[in-house]
């Protein structure tokens, strides 16, 4: 059996409520083993994704591919590869989590014998054995609500806003936990938010969603590398300036566009310096430019003024 | 099957609506034995079992059946616990069954406490006439109450899966019980499908239409609602 890599995989996926598309046109492709940030302003068209991805709903138009099959051919098979929690987990308050985690056991079919201490024991939940789930806090929810997605040893984790509502040290556990699950369980992470800083700092490649349309698909990398502050040199010899570059100032981060447009990363507030042995070698500098960009006015841009959320 | 049905036994572990049922079924019992021992002591038992069938079964069958049935169902959609199960691998069609096994089992129990009930309050009361024909005859009367309105909860179950509140299910279930009771001089009650139900439980079917139609009417009205039902929950989206 050949290893699939697109874990998921949606073409042209569509829904339409009334007048209004919720998601439009929907290209996703997430890989085995990363962590996808999908991200969004409220009402972007995250959670209508999400459900879609689970089968919670049916698109209008369009293909969701997992683990390289249609999902609505196949759903029983693949949902039992799927751990999810969308939006604020909700359980019966009147049982306790291990009650709450038998029911879904008993559903799934989990056989092991401490799947549920297991569970448990990753989210640190292991010691309350007789609190009600009523009386949890939002923060312990959420973590019930990741163990419950984890009790069937899932290999693709589907996780709707984890952070919502939760305290700066609960977003800290919660990212942690998100992160570990990840590498040490080897475990494909699809998780929204509309806080930028939050995706920035959990995933390894984004999808951003406004509108219901996908506006990018990127790997932090590439983007970091994209949004670093940089300066720009337009000149009439870019290899001679090149070469300038490495032997005069030993500067070897830089990049050679087309049309004579060189970005030198490093030596930021040198353009000067730069500019004067450029002159001095008979390099005529057309244009100097300090790029201002950074991630955030690149997301604002992106989606059309506003922060994210 | 067993699975989900022991999930479902297990979602009502410490739930206050189990006792809240439990007394709702006993008010037909206490009302009907105290006040007919209080006006009219030498009733015999015959009709204490008869009474407290015709009140269960006409008058707090519907809205107490009715509340246990939105509970069931309503409270996943209201705890947001559906769109949790439905993301796992399991049958929605498999999932509403196992629901209505439970409810049947509940409205049985209800109706047997009605019933162990009226026995034991009609004893301490010292009423008359009680013999095993009886109690086999009334345990039977109060049991076929009980399972006409399980087949009848079809479309309540129907109204609280499209609507999922419990207040357009409470207006729904009021509205049967007063037709309920307009209808009980009329000779046209047997094709209204409760009022049959409590005819049929107790013997008392006017002869104006043959029983067929009677049996017929609630047997559209259970299936319309079993298959609107099944396709509603099966294809609807779950938000």
């Amino acid at each position: 059996m050949s290893k699939i890599s697109e874990i998921i995989k949606t073409t042209n996926l569509t829904k339409i409520y009334g007048q209004q598309k919720s998601v439009d046109h929907l290209n996703i492709t997430v890989n085995q083993g990363e962590i996808y940030g999908f991200l969004g302003r409220n009402g972007a068209g995250k959670t209508t994704t999400i459900r879609m991805l689970l089968g919670l709903i049916k698109p209008t138009s369009g293909q969701i591919e997992l683990f390289g099959e249609d999902l609505f051919k196949n759903k029983k098979e693949i949902l039992r590869r799927i751990g999810s929690m969308v939006e604020v987990p909700g359980f019966y308050e009147n049982l306790t989590a291990r009650e709450n985690l038998l029911v879904n056991a008993k559903i799934i079919g989990v056989h092991k014998k401490n799947a549920i201490e297991e569970a448990l024991e990753i989210v640190d939940l292991h010691h309350e054995t007789r609190k009600l789930v009523g009386k949890y806090s939002l923060g312990m929810k959420q973590r019930l609500g990741i163990a419950r997605a984890l009790l069937h040893y899932p290999e693709l984790l589907i996780l709707d806003e984890p952070t919502n509502g939760l305290d700066p040290i609960g977003i800290k556990e919660m990212r942690s936990l998100i992160q570990s699950l990840a590498k040490e369980r080897n475990i494909t992470i699809f998780v929204s938010s509309h806080i930028l800083s939050e995706i920035e700092q959990l995933a390894d490649h984004m999808g951003i969603i406004h509108e219901g349309k996908l506006l990018e698909e990127i790997g932090f990398e590439s983007l970091r590398k994209r949004n670093r502050k940089y300066l720009e040199f337009q000149v009439s010899n870019d290899n001679k300036a090149a070469m300038l570059l490495e032997s005069h100032f030993g500067i070897l981060d830089y990049e050679v566009h087309d049309e004579g447009n060189i970005r030198v990363y490093s030596h930021l507030g040198n353009q000067g310096k730069l500019n004067k042995v450029f002159v001095e070698n008979d390099i005529e500098v057309l244009k100097i430019k300090v790029s201002e960009d950074n991630l955030e006015d690149y997301f604002t841009k992106l989606v059309g003024g506003g922060a994210i959320g | 099957m067993a699975d989900l049905l022991f999930t479902e036994f297990l979602k009502l572990k410490r739930s206050s609506m189990f006792l809240i049922s439990i007394l709702g079924a006993a008010v037909a019992p206490f009302v009907v034995v105290i006040a007919t021992f209080i006006h009219e002591p030498a009733t015999p038992f015959n009709d204490l079992f008869y009474n407290v069938n015709l009140y269960t079964v006409l008058i707090i069958g519907a809205p107490l059946y009715g509340v246990v049935t939105t509970y069931l169902f309503n409270r996943e959609y209201a705890e947001n616990t559906l769109r949790n199960l439905l993301t796992i691998p399991v049958s929605r069609a498999g999932f509403i069954i196992s629901k209505m096994l439970l409810l049947f089992m509940w409205i049985m129990m209800l109706s047997i406490i009605a019933w162990v009930l009226t026995l034991t309050l009609g004893l301490l009361t010292q009423f008359d006439g009680l013999d095993t024909s009886l109690l086999r005859n009334s345990l039977k009367q109060f049991s076929t109450g009980g399972l006409l309105l399980f087949v009848l909860s079809t479309p309540i179950i129907l109204v609280t899966l499209v609507l999922k509140n419990y207040v357009p299910t409470i207006i729904f279930t009021v509205v049967i019980t007063l037709i309920n009771v307009m209808a009980g001089n009329s000779e046209h009650r047997g094709l209204f499908p409760w009022a049959a139900a409590g005819d049929i439980s107790n013997h008392t079917l006017p002869s104006t239409y043959p029983a067929e139609y009677s049996y017929i009417i609630i047997a559209g009205t259970a299936i319309i609602g079993f298959i609107s039902m099944v396709v509603y929950f099966t294809k609807a989206d779950i938000h």
